[in-house]
């Protein structure tokens, strides 16, 4: 292969929004029949570089080439006509229409002036058999599991017979087995001599099914190396920019007696809980693991009071609670971090002092009703500086802050409603590596006191490192709950599957 | 690109209409008001009724070279014509014509009026109490009683009855069945005609029977799905329909037509409406409708602005007209039933000839 | 065991309990009067529904939009004003325009300008709704005001007297017969309009890639926009096609009550609107059926005839109605909202 044979060529991109430069200079290079993992952290720009090869975001510089012609596409319509297309992070599904319906989206074939319904059926048929998907595509979207909406929307992918595929976090919905159905497809299209970018945050799988990886950071190109001289700590190294000795604060927390008991409990809504019992000890971190839609979040959410129970009990320090909704769970000592910041988490225009003392407003009214405002301006600043907030003053609006002390801030939020349990989702997410260590100390700060802490997290390091027990959750059900420091990451994977 | 131009076109089109509309309507008051004439504030509770715009029309042509009017659509909405008279008051108006949208807010509108030292003579719609009771002495009533239109109807359908019984009373039981069509529930119009129609003929020693009685809230359409309704369920037991106003008579000739009346074969029900529109008028003309009452718009206008102007000058409201004030302070324009026989009357009022 | 079977009769209740309200509200109207159940209760109900089922037909696609158009009762007024004013009868001495031919050809002409007029209108409305952003609640309630306010406007101008004695040719369009069975009942006309509006709409909605494509932008935009789908223009031939069908409502509503004034048409919106809600189709968007939307045209129509028929107290007819566009949301919102 020539260094001058690219299918893709995308060179000095600089893409500017308001008061941020998020792709500065930003270039990637794609062979024909080779996979090529992009990678970075949270606002590094893969997706904004992607946005622009889509003609979603215009760029403000630079040169986008296939296939060795300049190129500029407006919307993705025109992408996807000159075989260019993208299976998305989140599912771009229409629930309500047919799985043929969502495979055809956007170019229907034609018979006369009628859509040519029985060609669609066989079709995709054709397209399921030679991926070895085993789905009807008469079925509703909506009544498919997420591995499988996952797997057609890949399938849809490939089903334009595009020259550049691009997969954003393809397998975070998968199991071990689809993953591995996932690359034998990835194989068969680079046979064909389709170039694939592949974004990823799981090492493992970048470091098996890549060819080569493109870094970058702050918008700008890092670096772009054949996988085989990477390594794991190489490559957070690029991301990060300087080494990380310590990813993970060293662990001081002793658990103790049990703080929290879940029997049988069921939820009653989809998706739902199935007979899930667990315990958590005062002082213990306790890892929640499972793939995307095994129902972690729901878990919490249910316990917080936020989904319908249908039966179990739940037992805090042996007397059993009632969380009919989140101001009992707030009433019971729960507190819960939800996993979409933005969405559930922030009020972003709100400021540092609105989003702090929100949860816990109640204590700050006297007998007519009026707030305190002296006892909110002293909680708030506890919050600044127990959290260590990074902010110019308590009247700043959190939605300028970064997502690391967006997190501080909402942590502190919940920690002024001076709770026993508390239920991290997500906590690190969209945080960059630095910040990330700060989090995890505040976590390890709350063990110490004596608090039961739950961390959901998709990051297997991250629950490896900083948890004593991890309880793995498979299709709504519990898999297992092992000794963080008795097991691996296989063992974890193998869980996550076990129901599915 | 071709749609985006297309539709800027429309879009600009639809600008410059609304334009063209403010312009005509400013230059309405200014070219007025360079007359220096006494600017009085008019009040309407809803441009949309009919007979009120037929008022209107009387009003702004009896206004013509002796006042300025300043119109307002209340839209149905008595706080909105509270605004609005705040408004005319602050503009410095001589003198306010109201047309109420609630009856009862009389007292309200007459104390802002009594603070600004403004008369006021409201129109069409009656202080229930009676307008003498309001504590203001420049404050008058032009209309009609509701009653009077309800009775005018009842001994207009009396003697039509009369006159073709024969051929009208289908069962020759010598009584009448008939379906009524109520204009919008709890209206007082509405109630007193329903009423009163019934009760004159009742009184003038003629029996009825009430086939059916639904709300068709005075208009056209619902008033034919209604017909229809009842056409299908008693066919020819029905010998008359009666209608609140002509509006939904209209509507009912419309189902009845479509049923093969008033064809070649000279199928015929008697339809009776209120309010004598010139549509009205037409039907009578074409042996489709056997009679109105009319409700004399030309007469209210004229007599309204007229009084207006008057108070505006600081003279009595009645000096130097032909109408004069019951003992409830109020001007009574008469009803007057229409036929076939006097319908020169109502296309006078309504400017016709 | 159990809980499956209370399951399964939750589900057919969220599927059928609207049908069952109404088949028991039937059932009462039925007890009430026997005599309802006629031929002829079953031709008026039908030619009574015909311009309803057309505006539903036109509302029911921007409700699987995710939209909904609050100006459909003012459109309709606009395009019969417009129509009752240029179509007088010939030999009618107070005729608005006495100039004007009154041959097959110029009442056709009228038609067709009716029809365009508010398709232009609803594309306006489309527009806003696609390119600006707007809520279809605001932007058609925009619409809703300025479509008053132009008609309103022209009808002062013509002389703000309720508009009759029509072309008599041109009613013959909306009052036609086409099979008369006796005793008063008959197959209209308007009832074959709308059965033709019916077969091309669904057509258009199950076997055009418009259609397809409507339903993926309501059932998900972002989807539909990555697919390659131009969203805008789905959105904006959706508010034309509904202009479409209003035009042609209009002007056959404008030849069935033989007259018009301003006030025509006004809140025709919730009648239609109601009909799609009853019928199945869901405010969430990327939902419906035209089946579903007939029936619930059909079922409301057969209970506002049957209240009347019976002679239920008419502020009682409201609070029915009421309840009926309640409980079909309820059972809405419980089908395709997420639970928890």
């Amino acid at each position: 292969m020539g260094k001058e044979n690219y299918v893709l060529e995308m060179s000095g991109i600089v893409k500017e929004f308001p008061g941020v430069k998020a792709l500065d200079n930003a270039q990637l290079f794609l062979r024909p029949g080779t996979v090529h993992a992009l990678m970075g952290e949270n606002g590094a720009g893969k997706s904004t570089l992607m946005k622009c090869l889509f003609g979603i975001y215009a760029k403000d510089a630079g040169e986008i080439k296939v296939n060795g012609e300049v190129v500029s596409y407006e919307n993705p319509k025109q992408a996807l006509e000159h075989g260019v297309s993208m299976v998305h992070q989140e599912l771009n599904q229409v629930r309500q229409t047919r799985v043929a319906d969502n495979i055809w989206l956007g170019r229907f074939p034609k018979k006369g002036l009628v859509v040519d319904e029985k060609y669609m059926i066989t079709e995709t048929q054709k397209i399921f058999d030679d991926l070895g998907i085993k789905v009807d595509p008469r079925t509703k979207v909506g009544s498919l599991s997420v591995s499988q909406a996952q797997m057609i929307e890949i399938a849809k992918a490939v089903s334009y017979d595009a020259k550049i595929v691009v997969m954003d976090e393809p397998t975070s919905s998968l199991t071990e087995q689809e993953v591995a159905h996932l690359f034998r497809i990835i194989e068969q299209l680079k046979s064909k001599g389709v170039g694939i970018i592949y974004i990823s945050h799981k090492m493992e799988e970048i470091l098996k099914i890549s060819d080569e990886v493109t870094i970058m950071r702050d918008g700008k190109w890092i670096a772009t190396e054949p996988a085989s001289e990477l390594t794991t700590d190489k490559i957070i190294k690029l991301m990060v920019g300087r080494d990380l000795s310590h990813r993970f604060p060293p662990k001081t927390n002793v658990p103790g007696e049990d703080i929290l008991k879940v029997e049988h409990f069921n939820t009653l809504y989809d998706p739902k809980i199935k007979d899930v019992s667990f315990n958590l000890k005062k002082g213990e971190i306790l890892g929640v693991a499972g793939l995307m839609g095994s129902g972690r979040t729901e878990l919490v959410e249910a316990l917080f009071g936020l989904r319908k129970v249908d039966s179990g009990e739940v037992f805090v320090e042996g007397k059993k609670v009632n969380n009919k909704d989140s101001l009992s769970a707030i009433k019971n000592g729960f507190a819960l971090l939800t996993e979409e910041r933005r969405a559930t988490g922030i009020f972003s225009v709100g400021d540092i002092r609105f989003n702090s003392v929100i949860a816990n407003i109640k204590a700050y009214a006297n007998k007519i009703g009026a707030l305190n405002d002296k006892k909110m301006k002293e909680d708030t600043k506890w919050v600044i500086d127990s959290m260590h907030v990074k902010t110019p003053s308590e009247k700043t609006k959190i939605g300028s802050l970064s997502g690391g002390n967006q997190q501080k801030v909402i942590l502190g939020r919940w920690l002024l409603t001076e709770p026993d349990i508390l239920m991290l989702d997500e906590p690190t997410r969209g945080i960059d590596v630095g910040a990330k260590y700060e989090i995890y100390q505040l976590i390890l700060d709350l063990a110490n006191k004596g608090k039961g802490v739950v961390v959901i997290s998709s990051e297997m390091p991250e629950l490896l490192g900083i948890s004593d027990r991890i309880m793995v959750m498979s299709n709504g059900r519990l898999a297992g709950i092992v000794n963080t420091a008795e097991t691996n990451q296989e063992e974890i994977l193998a869980l996550a599957a076990k129901y599915i | 690109m071709k749609m985006k131009k297309i539709l800027a076109g429309l879009l600009a089109c639809a600008m410059l209409a609304s334009m063209a509309a403010c312009n005509s309507s400013s230059n309405k008051e200014t070219q007025a008001a360079s007359g220096d004439l006494p600017l009085i504030g008019v009040t309407i509770y809803k441009y949309d009724d009919n007979f009120m715009t037929y008022t209107r029309t009387a009003m702004e042509n009896a206004a013509k070279g002796v006042a300025t009017l300043n119109m307002n659509d209340s839209a149905n909405d008595q706080s909105k014509q509270n605004d609005q008279i705040d408004t005319l008051i602050q503009k410095g108006v001589k003198a306010l014509i109201v047309n109420l949208v609630d009856p009862s807010a009389a007292p309200t509108i007459a104390e802002k009026a009594k603070a600004a030292d403004i008369p006021v003579v409201f129109v069409n719609k009656e202080y229930p109490e009676g307008t003498d009771k309001i504590d203001y002495d420049k404050c008058v009533y032009v209309g009609t009683t509701s009653e009077e239109s309800g009775i005018i109807q009842g001994e207009l359908i009396a003697s039509a009855w009369e006159a073709n019984k024969d051929a009208w009373d289908k069962n020759g039981d010598g009584k009448i069945q008939y379906v009524m069509l109520m204009g919008e529930i709890g209206h007082p119009d509405a109630e007193a005609r329903t009423t009163y129609s019934i009760k004159t003929l009742n009184e003038k020693g003629i029996e009825t029977e009430e086939l059916a009685n639904q709300s068709a809230t005075w208009d056209a359409t619902k008033a034919k799905e209604l017909m229809e309704t009842w056409l299908g369920k008693f066919g020819d037991q029905i010998e008359m329909v009666i209608a609140n106003n002509d509006g939904m008579a209209m509507g009912a000739i419309e189902a009845l037509a479509g049923n093969g009346y008033f064809g070649s074969d000279g199928k015929y029900m008697p339809v009776f409406g209120v309010d004598a529109l010139p549509e009205a008028l037409d039907l009578i003309e074409a042996g489709k409708m056997a009679g109105t009452v009319l409700n004399n718009p030309l007469g209210q206008g004229t007599a309204c602005v007229e009084l207006a102007v008057n108070y505006a000058a600081g003279k009595d409201p009645l000096d130097g007209t032909e109408w004069t004030l019951d003992d409830t302070k109020a001007v009574r324009v008469p009803y007057v039933g229409i036929t076939v026989d006097n319908m020169d009357i109502a296309k006078e009022a309504y400017g016709l000839k | 065991m159990d809980k499956a079977k209370k399951q399964q009769i939750t589900n057919f209740l969220l599927s059928y309990g609207i049908y069952i309200v109404f088949a028991l509200m039937i059932l009462v109207i039925v007890i009430l009067d026997p005599s309802v159940l006629s031929l002829n209760s079953l031709t008026t109900i039908l030619t009574q529904s015909s311009t309803r089922c057309m505006l539903a037909l036109g509302v029911a696609g921007l409700i699987v939009l995710a939209g909904t158009d609050l100006s459909i009762g003012r459109m309709v007024g606009m395009g019969a004003v417009l129509a009752a004013s240029l179509l007088q009868a010939p030999n009618f001495e107070r005729r608005i325009f006495p100039n004007l031919p009154s041959n097959w050809g110029f009442i056709f002409l009228v038609i067709a300008l009716v029809v365009v007029l508010l398709a232009c209108a609803s594309a306006v409305s489309g527009t806003m709704v696609a390119k600006l952003k707007m809520h279809p609640f605001i932007a058609t309630l925009g619409m809703q005001l300025v479509m008053y306010g132009v008609c309103s406007t022209y009808y002062n101008w013509i002389g703000g007297s309720p508009i009759g004695s029509l072309n008599e040719d041109f009613k013959s369009i909306a009052q036609g017969k086409v099979i008369d069975f006796g005793g008063g009942a008959n197959l209209s006309l308007l009832v074959v309009y709308a059965g033709i509006a019916i077969a091309v709409i669904w057509f258009i909605w199950n076997k055009t890639t418009f259609g397809k494509n409507m339903f993926a932008v309501g059932g998900n935009t972002e989807a539909a926009a990555v697919s390659g789908v131009n969203v805008d223009k789905t959105i904006i031939t959706t508010y034309i096609l509904a202009g479409i069908l209003y035009g042609i409502a209009s002007v056959l509503e404008l030849g069935r009550t033989g007259s018009a004034t301003n006030n025509l048409g006004v809140n025709y919106e919730t009648d239609a609107i109601s009909a799609c809600v009853v019928g199945g189709v869901s405010f969430n968007g990327g939902v419906g059926t035209i089946g579903g939307v007939v029936l619930g045209v059909l079922l409301l129509q057969a209970i506002n005839f049957g209240l009347a028929y019976v002679d239920v107290d008419p502020n009682l007819q409201y609070i029915v109605k009421g309840l009926i566009i309640l409980v079909a949301v309820a059972i809405d919102m419980r089908k395709y909202v997420k639970k928890k």
